[in-house]
């Protein structure tokens, strides 16, 4: 079973070793070997899930070099469950992102590009997960940052490219803080294996305690994107291709939670930055849902109360308790899937009408009852509406709360509660507007062409250019519905494709692209950040794989029971310490 | 309790299918779960068997699937299936056949009764919150069903902002009851009533959302705006079942609680508030349904009073007044429903002559309203005589609240006049209103309600009976009440008379009634929520906008500042070693020299006017670093070091021939450069200041002294390479993948959008005469030569290339590794681009440089499985020592294929940086000088 724990960082980075090795290529194969190869993770990581509750923590050594010399890989409760629903998700994404690149007719550059940075991000993040190792762990962040640059400045329009110097310097200067806070760790312990780590620390003077782990929190708390560093990523993550935004927001800031889950309960149990933290988590929550209230576009509203809600497992942590430990690692479970099928839907609002600006969208209800459906179901798990998931953490979370009883806690309970009612307020706001309300008369019908931010330079000469890497040409993919082929984008007005009629709009209602162009909102790119043409049609892997994170959502309710059993055990596991300490360093610890 | 629920979440799901279907005959089916319900609900009342079950959900989390139904939750049950059932079958002719949006619409009412139905069974407080907010939500979905009316939108964004303000509050309340009780089972919590503590704050929160969703005073508001819902939503919801979830809880609680003063003064004071104030609004209302709408809120308001009076007699009249309210208010919205449908209008200015175009119609609303106001023999007669009877004696307060309860029932009888001629009434000199036929399937509902007031009325002793098991829960007994339909006790009968007679003189003086309502405008609290809404929105926009600069360079200094205050935090909180921190300046002359000149380019760095000079200083504190590591001894990471430093210094020279020469000036940043500098200043204070105190701190010997031995023990007599490539090998595999994934980005954005990444071969009219190929040709054309450095890259190309394979080889034992070698390889290519353009980087180059990181990466990582596979732990090195002849002994292992792929990795990455920041940016240049 241990042979099995690094799996999930090896197999994807495989992966994406043959794809750049294969190039631009044989394009079904490589498709398979992405989904393939995750699908794999999430079978794996299940089984690991289930070994480590049943066993407790698995470990495998790296290079063979046991715990205090080497890398040792550790899968505990908590880092299977992150990773099981995180592999989960970035199956979904990566589903939906091929269909979506499919759908836009880009071909070369997701094969060449897009799926390696995506699957050595998703590695990153496993073994984020997985490493018993401090000096590893900013390895794994380097990782799954720098595929997340990519990703993230993916097509190099103007807003991505802007958006990507802002989180890329944020996420360097964090990277340097934790290099120094790495150095100042071994400067005082001379080991930066966290199972050895969590001995050491407990002897130092106060001081140098408290300045490695206020240091290592700034890092994970600017990962984790709470206050006060939470300004870069609504400013960030909306202009990034949809699927790229979505596996950001479910994934990357939780493996900062993660990181101070870790941080707080097995390195530096109890101290003072507990009460730092709850104060931090109420600044979050409420800023950042404030923040989201504030907003018009679909994709920043999301953003904001991604912020906002992160707050809710700082809170978790910051009680230090078995409850609230359980409530930050549900909460956790649920805010990664919710948020990002949320995201994705985001993705397909922007696919159906060419814009997430609530001021320009509506009626979405009678357009497209499916994507109304899919947006609706997770809006209101977001917004905490029992029976579904988002209470359940909440639930636990104030109980939590309560049973701590300080007025810090309670206070904390009363901004917890007030950040449900007014997230509940934002998503409302949005379903009023976007979803209900008569459609502005400007809004754009299917099958309209919404200019990119940059024409494309060369989209000409695509045909029959040399070298190797040219991936086959577009003409020969034909078949997607609704979306135009390359050679009418620039004719005027054209109807909106093959598959296009159907739709309550006629093909008459289609506008011309000089029109539509003037007035689009920020981020309307597609994948590539080449126009958008909008469809009627989504393909159905899109909403495949949306429906399944939408209902992998819902299932945590039908689950709720052993969930909560489970995350109970993680936390009694995580604050007792002794089985991560002696599984790493040998039981005679 | 479960099958029902389920039977009901069912339907909901299948409901637009029956819609598309069946069309709006769907309704039939949809009712058949409430129908179910209500049988079983009667089986259960009348075979007496118990409603109670209990299933485990999330006990971790305190939930349970428990259900109990008393004699107060049968009442309720009863209540919300059978006018569920009823109401389900009018829809089935109120809507028009082809109206839209009726699949969800069927989908959430079916949906809503099943979640009253569990709301009202359920005995778990936590059980009980999450069929609450179900409820709150479908009433938001059924209150917008027209997606058209902004009025619409508007009332169902209030009516589940204040129901979930309510029930948030509620939810705090429930836990902190639960968590002093210790259990969440409602019969236990009743039973055995926790005190003090929490339990009174616990009280106010729970009231707070029980009041909320009753829409009491000064939640109000919603109730009356939510009228925009469709009709049958109308009766269902804000009539019989959902507005009454609030007094429920109420009703459930106060045998328990009732005893708490501040909590039962604050309910009865609020009730008697709502039911005057919203009997006198509905005196000035002109839509039916408004109308009625204040009338509800008003008799909340009543029902409440009763309740948190927290006696036996009161608490019969309450029971009694549940169902009769329930009765006739349900039946008159569906009254409406069918008036406004049939008459196209609900405005009591407009109608006329309906009494004899619709006789029946009139007859059934007759009925109705007499129950509403009072009369006998009507069961709403039987139930406020035992309201009247059961306030009787006691105090003051009791006497006030007595007074204030029959000036309620007298605006009451006011309004039912007011509704019935309104709506039945021929105001002369205005033509009759034409009214279209309309079907028996959406009379009998409303008839059967209406009859049903009547016909309850000789019961009502039975039914008082039949609530006894609750009723006998309260402690205090108060004022006998009896529940009959002619107690014959001669006060109430008084005082009912003079109510009456009240509402008569206040419906006859009409309009002047009215006008002194106009002042109770003053106190709408619609108004407060409004503003509050708007407050709320501005405050968010002004605060994100203070918060959410958007500006890098803050986020960059909220940062640093943060750094410094934890640096402040930390000396504060913990002591510091009492020993002075012991610090060796320096241990080599050359470090201090090495060290000022270090400091000294860092802090000329930001005095750089232009690019250029910039990254040279930049470049320049590499050199330097690597200076300090040679110093120090270690003369891998210094050659290290030195290799990258110059490969990111011609990198960065390439990508500035894209970049302006001098920096844009800055707009007058907002902050001072003194205070940046001093920022920079305080940050690397404290990255050394932590140093030093970590190094002064540490008591135990450092891994890395203790690695010597071991490394030893494995072949490896260089221990940086052993770290590297063996005993950290899993963090080479990561950076490795770094830095091929941050190269793909620098391909994807300098690419941008072009579909082939190639290296372009000489055009046409350059390329090589065919025949023999020369050596040293030249690619470049005659005008641009540089020869002597031509022909001088193409001399040293091959040694380069060997010594990167020297150094990829002698990694394991001395200075070098694959690493190093790839660099080296990758700085071959770097001479021959500059010195022959792009042209001579595709000449020189081997093959594409995705595969050859892909290739390098794909050997790393097979190195890395084959540990996995063959060893148990990934990356374990194998290694055989072969005799081979001519050679001798060669050492072979895996260890060195992995350096092999890194070696590869580097090379592609260097290649492919070559590729996008050399050739293609030589290629836009080209293209926009032509």
């Amino acid at each position: 079973m241990e042979s099995l724990v690094p799996v999930p960082v090896v197999l994807p980075l495989l992966a994406a070793a043959l794809k750049l090795a294969i190039g631009g290529r044989l394009r079904r194969t490589q498709a398979f070997i992405s989904v393939g190869t995750l699908a794999v993770v999430l079978a794996v990581s299940l089984v690991l899930l289930v070994a480590a509750d049943r066993q407790g923590p698995l470990v495998t050594n790296a290079g063979g070099w046991p715990a205090p010399f080497g890398i040792s890989l550790v899968a505990d409760r908590l880092a299977t469950v992150m990773l099981t629903v995180s592999s989960a998700v970035t199956l979904c994404v990566m589903v939906f992102s091929q269909a979506q690149a499919y759908a836009d007719q880009e071909q070369a550059a997701p094969l060449a590009i897009f799926h390696p940075a995506y699957l050595i991000m998703s590695a990153g993040v496993s073994d984020a997960f997985l490493t018993g190792d401090l000096f590893n762990l900013f390895v794994a962040f380097e990782m799954l940052l720098s595929g997340s640059y990519v990703l993230l400045t993916f097509g190099g329009t103007e807003s991505r490219v802007r958006a990507g110097a802002t989180y890329a310097v944020v996420a360097l200067v964090s990277s340097m803080l934790f290099l120094v806070a790495i150095a100042v760790t071994y400067g005082a312990t001379g080991t930066v294996s966290m199972a050895q780590l969590a001995e050491r620390f407990t002897p130092l003077p106060g001081s140098v305690r408290l300045l490695v782990e206020l240091t290592l929190l700034l890092v994970f708390v600017v990962k984790a994107a709470v206050f006060p560093m939470s300004g870069w990523l609504p400013d960030s993550y909306p202009t990034a291709p949809a699927p790229a935004t979505a596996l950001f927001a479910g994934l990357l800031t939780k493996v900062g939670v993660y990181s101070i889950i870790r941080l707080e309960a097995l390195l530096f149990p109890g101290g003072p930055v507990g009460g730092l933290l709850m104060w931090a988590a109420l600044a979050t929550m409420l800023l950042g849902v404030l923040g989201a209230a504030a907003q018009t576009d679909i994709k920043r509203m999301l953003s904001f109360t991604l912020v906002s809600h992160i707050g809710y497992m700082v809170f978790g942590v910051a009680l230090f308790s078995v409850g609230g430990m359980a409530g930050a690692v549900l909460y956790a479970v649920h805010h990664i899937t919710v948020q990002t099928s949320l995201f994705l839907v985001a993705g397909m609002i922007e696919r159906r009408t060419g814009t997430t600006s609530v001021d320009r969208l509506g009626g979405l209800l009678g357009l497209a009852p499916l994507i109304s459906v899919l947006f609706f179901v997770p809006a209101m798990n977001l917004a905490g509406i029992p029976p579904m998931s988002g209470f359940l953490g909440k639930l636990a979370l104030v109980r939590a709360g309560v049973a701590d009883g300080s007025p810090v806690a309670l206070t904390l309970v009363a901004g917890g509660l007030v950040t449900s009612l007014l997230t509940l307020y934002a998503v409302a706001m949005t379903w009023n507007r976007a979803f209900w309300r008569t459609p502005p008369p400007d809004v754009a019908g299917a099958g309209t062409v919404l200019e990119g931010e940059e024409t494309p330079e060369d989209a000409e000469g695509s045909g029959g250019a040399e070298g190797s890497e040219d991936a086959e040409s577009p003409e020969g993919a034909g078949g997607s519905e609704g979306a135009g082929d390359p050679g009418e984008r620039g004719g005027p007005g054209g109807p909106g494709g093959p598959g296009g009629p159907g739709g309550p709009d006629g093909p008459g209602e289609a506008r011309g692209p000089g029109a539509a162009g003037a007035g689009r909102a920020r981020g309307t790119e597609g994948i590539t950040g080449r126009e958008i043409v909008t469809s009627v049609r989504m393909p159905p892997p899109m909403i495949g794989a949306t429906a399944a994170l939408v209902a992998l959502g819902l299932s945590y309710t039908v689950l709720a029971g052993p969930l909560s059993a489970f995350t109970v055990r993680t936390a009694a596991e995580l604050l007792a310490r002794r089985p991560y300490i002696s599984a790493v360093l040998g039981s005679g610890r | 309790m479960e099958p029902l629920l389920i039977l009901h979440a069912v339907a909901a799901v299948c409901a637009p299918a029956l819609v598309r279907r069946f069309g709006r005959d769907a309704f039939l089916v949809l009712a058949l779960p409430p129908a179910c319900g209500f049988a079983y609900t009667l089986w259960a009342v009348v075979t007496g068997t118990p409603v109670a079950s209990h299933h485990d959900w999330a006990p971790a989390l305190g939930l349970g699937l428990s259900f109990r139904a008393d004699a107060l939750s049968l009442l309720m049950m009863t209540l919300v299936t059978g006018i569920g059932a009823l109401v389900l079958l009018y829809c089935s002719r109120y809507f028009s056949a082809g109206e839209e949006g009726l699949g969800r619409f069927g989908g959430a009412l079916v949906a809503f009764a099943g979640a009253m139905l569990g709301l009202v069974a359920a005995d778990d407080l936590l059980l009980l919150y999450v069929f609450w907010e179900l409820t709150t939500l479908f009433s938001y979905l059924l209150i917008g069903q027209d997606p058209a009316s902004r009025a619409g939108r508007r009332a169902a964004l209030q009516a589940l902002t204040v129901t979930t303000f309510g029930g948030l509050a509620m939810l705090a309340g429930f836990v902190m009851l639960g968590e002093a009780a210790g259990t969440y089972r409602i019969s236990q919590l009743v039973a055995h009533p926790p005190a003090g503590g929490t339990v009174p704050a616990a009280l106010a929160l729970v009231m707070t959302g029980a009041l909320s969703k009753s829409a009491i005073f000064p939640f109000s508001m919603w109730l009356p705006a939510a009228m925009a819902a469709p009709t049958p939503v109308s009766a269902y919801l804000h009539a019989a079942a959902m507005v009454k979830a609030g007094v429920y809880l109420l009703a459930r609680l106060s045998p328990a609680f009732g005893e708490a003063v501040p909590w039962r003064v604050a309910a009865v004071s609020l009730g008697l508030l709502t039911m005057v104030l919203g009997g006198w609004r509905a005196l000035r209302e002109n839509d039916l349904k408004r109308l009625l709408a204040y009338g509800t809120v008003s008799q909340l308001g009543f029902l409440t009073v009763l309740f948190d009076t927290a006696t036996r007699g009161a608490a019969l009249a309450g029971a009694a007044m549940l169902g009769a309210h329930a009765l006739f208010k349900a039946s008159l919205f569906l009254v409406v429903g069918i008036v406004d449908h049939a008459a196209g209008t609900r405005d009591l200015r407009e109608l006329s002559g309906l009494r004899r175009s619709a006789p029946w119609l009139c007859a059934v609303a007759t009925a109705a309203a007499a129950s509403m106001a009072g009369l006998p023999p009507f069961f709403g007669f039987s139930a406020k005589e035992a309201a009247f009877e059961s306030l009787l004696g006691g105090g003051l307060g009791r006497s006030a609240t007595l007074a204030g309860v029959v000036l309620g029932s007298a605006l009451t009888a006011a309004y039912s006049l007011r509704f019935l001629t309104g709506a039945f009434g021929s105001p002369p000199g205005r033509e009759p209103t034409p009214l279209a036929p309309y079907g028996a399937a959406t009379f009998l509902p409303p008839a059967l309600l209406a009859v049903l007031g009547l016909a309850a009325a000789p019961f009502a002793s039975w039914y008082g009976r039949a609530m006894d098991p609750y009723t006998a829960t309260f402690a205090v007994p108060g004022h006998d009440a009896h529940l009959a339909l002619w107690s014959g006790a001669p006060v109430p009968l008084l005082l009912s008379a003079a109510a009456l007679a009240a509402g008569a003189l206040l419906f006859a003086a009409g309009d002047r009634g009215a006008r002194a309502g106009r002042l109770l405008r003053t106190i709408d609290s619609g108004r407060v929520y409004w503003a509050l809404v708007r407050g709320t929105n501005r405050f968010a926009g002004q605060l994100t906008g203070v918060v959410q600069r958007g500006s890098l360079p803050d986020y960059l200094m909220i940062a640093f500042a943060t750094l410094a205050g934890i640096a402040a935090f930390a000396l504060l909180h913990g002591p510091v070693t009492t020993a002075g921190p012991v610090v060796v300046l320096w241990k080599r002359a050359e470090q201090p020299v090495v060290g000022v000149l270090l400091a000294a380019t860092a802090v000329l760095a930001p005095f750089a006017r232009s690019h250029i000079v910039l990254a040279l200083l930049v470049g320049l504190t590499g050199y330097g670093t690597a200076l300090l590591f040679l110093a120090h001894g270690s003369p891998d990471l210094a050659m290290t070091q030195l290799l990258v430093e110059t490969l990111s210094l011609v990198a960065f020279v390439l990508v500035l021939r894209r970049l302006p020469i001098v920096p844009e000036e800055e707009q007058r940043p907002r902050v001072p450069p003194a205070v940046r500098a001093a920022l920079g200043l305080v940050t690397g204070l404290v990255a050394a200041g932590a140093g030093v105190l970590a190094v002064n701190a540490r008591s135990e010997t450092p891994i890395g002294t203790l690695l010597a031995g071991p490394a030893e023990r494995s072949g490896a007599t260089n221990i940086v390479s052993a770290l590297l490539v063996d005993i950290r090998a899993w963090d080479t595999l990561g950076e490795t993948t770094v830095l091929v994934v941050l190269t793909l980005g620098v391909t994807s954005l300098v690419f941008l959008r072009r579909r082939t990444y190639a290296l372009e071969r000489p055009p046409a009219g350059h390329r090589r005469p065919p025949g023999r190929t020369y050596w040293l040709t030249a690619t470049l054309p005659p005008g641009e030569r540089a020869a002597v450095l031509e022909v001088v890259a193409r001399m040293i190309f091959h040694t380069l290339l060997l010594v990167s394979v020297f150094l990829l080889f002698t990694g394991h034992g001395s200075v070098g590794g694959g690493f190093a070698g790839g660099i080296v390889a990758g700085l071959s290519l770097v001479v021959r681009y500059l010195a022959g353009g792009r042209y001579e980087l595709a000449v020189a180059a081997p093959t594409g440089a995705g595969v050859l990181m892909g290739l390098g990466l794909l050997l790393s990582v097979a190195t890395a499985a084959l540990g996995m596979a063959f060893g148990g732990a990934p990356l374990r090195a194998f290694s055989a020592d072969l005799a081979v002849p001519l050679v001798g002994k060669v050492h072979l292992s895996t260890v060195l294929l992995f350096d092999l792929g890194i070696y590869l990795t580097v090379l592609g990455m260097v290649q492919d940086i070559l590729r996008s920041l050399g050739a293609e940016l030589d290629r836009q240049i080209e293209e926009e000088a032509r």
